[in-house]
């Protein structure tokens, strides 16, 4: 029957590799739409790692200018004292300018045995920032004084990191790095720093000395729930008398999350949206063509019904050709597709362009279905005696 | 004659309901995405407030220093621009500002994201400004340090709520108290060169602006020619100055600094190898692409359908002597009416969509609009539009054979 039905289709080659092409080029457009949906729900199903409620952050752009290292500290000491004091203030951090659900990233690269491992996002930040944002510890321990000195510089990884230098063994106490090494005191969970439909990345904490202190710019702070604009104000006020010279913002991490999430997003819309007209555009497009096919073999058909084929099997026929059409598109889009995990074109996990595969394949074929149905039907209610006796 | 093409092209628009709906809705789409494509780049490109003499105007706007393996490049110091860019003959104005940040202001129980930027008096002589009260700076006021600023409508209608007029007044930011002397029309936030809601005269930076001493800072500078005759000259003698500077470290080698004019100093990416303008227009030109050769592939099967309808109408006129390229050119310009007409349809649904835009919480002071230049680029796409999906089906048809035309019917 299938050898009947591809003669059938070579007979009208020229119509039929229109159509192809027009699937094909569809399937390609659903192919990276859902490439981009899979990859965010992937991501947007891990958990964020951190606690951002009630979390500020106070920038303050150029604080003092000094390179004596003890006024540095006296500084900061004096700043942090002032700030914990304040009745709605739980706990204060300083760290690098790549805070949570900022657009600033820091990275780095390390040798190690051999290997280089890139592209590793590089946090300046003090003893209280893993008690401030709650972010879980998976072994060993966060940073405390003592740190200040230990000779093998300590270093807290996130979990993307150990299982990229150590498998998935223990790392507490490992050292790593060719060139200058670092000791691991504690591994942390991923936190994933741009929003939510982010990835983590790789990770590595460094405790801060006094002496770099002086080039930080940022610091986070955890208030009360019932901390208000008022006390903002306060704050606000309380920061920039300190620091004279400074320039002071104050932004929620709650802003900063659905302002990154909203980024992430926007560009995803407008393609779904624009894709979706196209979609309905081909939809609307196959429909039309296959029903006019249709009209055009009323006289093949009526021949069919009048030799004993059943409607049903008419309506399959004409499905079962769409069906083949299509699944030529499908063969040649999927040889398309799969390119881009064999040459890992945008460095994104194999899993999410298989996954993205299947669900165009399937789309498509649904289209497909849904388009050729209709004319189907109406195919199988020809009459035969009406539709011989008009040719 | 074209009027008879006219009428027959309607004619059969009017034959096959549920086929002209398709193609027009395919058509119509397709040019209003297009168009609202075109809208919001003529509002980047030819939004001209506050820089309306921008064929006279260079903008200095990053500083690249690379070497082998090594690469750094960011906004300009204040003090390179005042040492070396305000030593060039050429210009006839230079102005320098900030670039702008943010700050908090807290009023009323109200916090306000105020964006300030530092600028000099020349300022608001080289750029045209709509001040809806009060007036700029003076240079006089610059050197006396004295606290006083021009905001923006948008931050005073926060900060003031509907008070009348504001100048006089005093406005809180940054823990300083400034007087205001001008209120501005927005600047919107697409011109980021320039947009701002506080604009400070540099002398009230919090820190001496002149200890910086490296290429690199916070600042860019704007030249102006006396006439646009003499921007080339004006940019040959910045790049000539630029030329002559040393490293400021011996890992480089070298330093890419550029007078643009703003289009190129609008998409500048700071790094020197990578061309803004051509990711730009990369982006762009694929986007096109992928828009409209779906619903073209779409309107080319459409059509070779419908071509089958007509084909006692081919044969008749075929055998009465029409040539394949009468034949081909008549379904041609019929598709064309077909565009156009659907072209019409989409100006409606682009101003449905530029409303909804516009309202949209995207971009602050956004205000897409159709003019001109957009009809223009919308007439465009139209008939590339008609051309692509009309050309291949024409061939089909005007090869038709007399006798299977004929025949068919």
């Amino acid at each position: 029957m299938f050898r009947h039905l591809f003669i059938l289709m070579w007979n009208k080659k020229k119509q039929n590799f229109l159509l192809m092409t027009e699937m094909f080029v569809s399937f390609l457009v659903v192919f990276a739409v859902l490439t981009i949906s899979v990859y965010y729900y992937g991501n947007y199903r891990k958990p964020i790692g951190l606690d951002y409620e009630n979390v500020w952050i106070v920038d303050y752009s150029n604080p003092l200018r000094t390179d004596n290292k003890d006024s540095i500290w006296l500084f900061y000491d004096a700043l942090q004292k002032t700030v914990k004091a304040l009745p709605q203030v739980r706990e204060i951090s300083f760290t690098s300018n790549n805070v949570p659900f900022s657009s600033s990233t820091i990275m780095n690269g390390v040798n190690n045995r051999g290997k280089n491992i890139s592209s590793i996002n590089w946090y300046n930040i003090d003893d209280n920032y893993q008690n401030l944002l709650n972010i879980k510890l998976l072994e060993g321990r966060w940073f405390n004084k003592q740190d200040a000195v230990a000779r093998v510089k300590p270093v807290v990884i996130n979990a993307t990191l150990r299982e990229e230098l150590f498998g998935n063994q223990p790392a507490v106490g490992k050292q790593y790095g060719d060139d200058k090494q670092s000791r691991v005191i504690g591994v942390v969970q991923d936190t994933k720093m741009k929003g939510d439909y982010t990835i983590a990345g790789k990770a590595v904490y460094n405790r801060v000395d006094t002496g770099s202190l002086g080039g930080m710019q940022k610091m986070l702070v955890r208030v009360t729930p019932d901390a208000d604009i008022t006390f903002e104000g306060r704050l606000y006020k309380t920061v920039s008398t300190v620091m004279k010279t400074a320039n002071v913002e104050i932004q929620h991490l709650t802003d900063r999350r659905k302002y990154m999430n909203n980024m992430s997003l926007m560009p995803m819309i407008i393609l779904s949206i624009v894709a979706g007209f196209l979609i309905i555009n081909v939809a609307l497009g196959l429909f039309g063509v296959l029903w006019y096919n249709i009209n055009k073999r009323r006289g093949e058909i009526g021949l069919r019904r009048a030799v004993g084929a059943t409607g049903s099997s008419v309506s399959m026929q004409l499905v079962a050709e769409a069906l083949i059409l299509s699944t030529f598109s499908i063969i040649v889009g999927v040889f398309f597709a799969v390119q881009f995990p064999l040459l890992n074109v945008f460095d994104l996990p194999a899993g999410v362009y298989v996954m993205a595969i299947v669900l165009s394949v399937l789309f498509i074929y649904l289209l497909v279905l849904i388009c050729a149905f209709y004319p189907g039907r109406q195919a199988a209610a020809v009459y035969p005696a009406v539709a011989l006796h008009e040719d | 004659m074209l009027v008879n093409y006219f009428k027959i092209a309607i004619a059969v628009l009017k034959r096959r309901k549920f086929f002209t709906f398709i193609s027009i809705f395919v058509i119509s789409f397709t040019i209003t995405i297009l168009m609202v494509l075109a809208a919001f780049v003529d509002k980047v490109v030819s939004e001209n407030y506050p820089d309306r003499n921008r064929s006279r105007l260079l903008y200095i706007t990053t500083f690249e220093e690379s070497g082998p393996g090594s690469m750094n490049s960011g906004a300009l110091s204040f003090y390179y621009l005042e040492r070396y860019v305000k030593s060039l003959k050429r210009p006839a104005k230079i102005f320098i500002s900030s670039r702008h940040e943010n700050t908090n202001t807290y009023v009323n129980n109200k916090k306000i994201t105020v964006s300030y930027k530092y600028t000099d008096a020349t300022y608001w002589e080289v750029l045209d400004h709509d001040f809806v009260e009060g007036k700029p700076f003076t240079a006089q006021q610059l050197a006396n340090g004295e606290r006083v600023a021009v905001i923006s409508e948008d931050l005073k209608k926060e900060y003031f709520g509907n008070m009348p007029s504001v100048v006089g007044q005093y406005i809180e930011a940054d823990d300083v108290r400034y007087r205001v002397s001008g209120v501005i029309r927005t600047v919107p936030s697409t011109n980021y060169l320039f947009s701002g809601d506080l604009f400070l005269p540099y002398t009230l930076s919090k820190i001496d602006l002149r200890s910086n001493k490296d290429y690199r800072g916070n600042f860019m500078g704007v030249l102006e020619a006396a006439s646009s005759a003499d921007v080339p000259a004006m940019k040959a003698e910045y790049e000539q100055m630029a030329a002559r500077l040393p490293m400021s470290n011996k890992m480089y080698t070298n330093i890419y600094t550029h007078a643009d004019n703003y289009l190129n100093a609008y998409l500048r990416t700071g790094n020197e190898k990578k061309s803004g303008m051509q990711i730009a227009f990369m982006t762009i030109s694929i986007f096109v692409l992928l828009i409209m050769l779906l619903p073209a592939m779409n309107l080319v099967n459409i059509n070779v359908t419908r071509i089958m309808e007509r084909s006692s109408e081919i044969g008749v006129r075929k055998a009465f002597g029409a040539s394949s390229k009468v034949l081909a050119g008549q379904f041609i310009i019929e598709n064309l009416i077909l565009t156009l007409l659907s072209g019409v349809i989409s100006i409606v649904l682009s101003l449905i969509a530029l409303q909804v835009i516009n309202n949209a919480p995207l971009l602050n002071n956004l205000h897409l609009s159709l003019n001109f230049n957009v009809l223009l680029v919308t007439l465009l796409a139209c008939l590339v539009f008609g051309l692509l999906s009309g050309v291949y089906p024409a061939w089909r048809m005007s090869r038709m054979h007399v006798v299977d035309a004929l025949k068919a019917s």
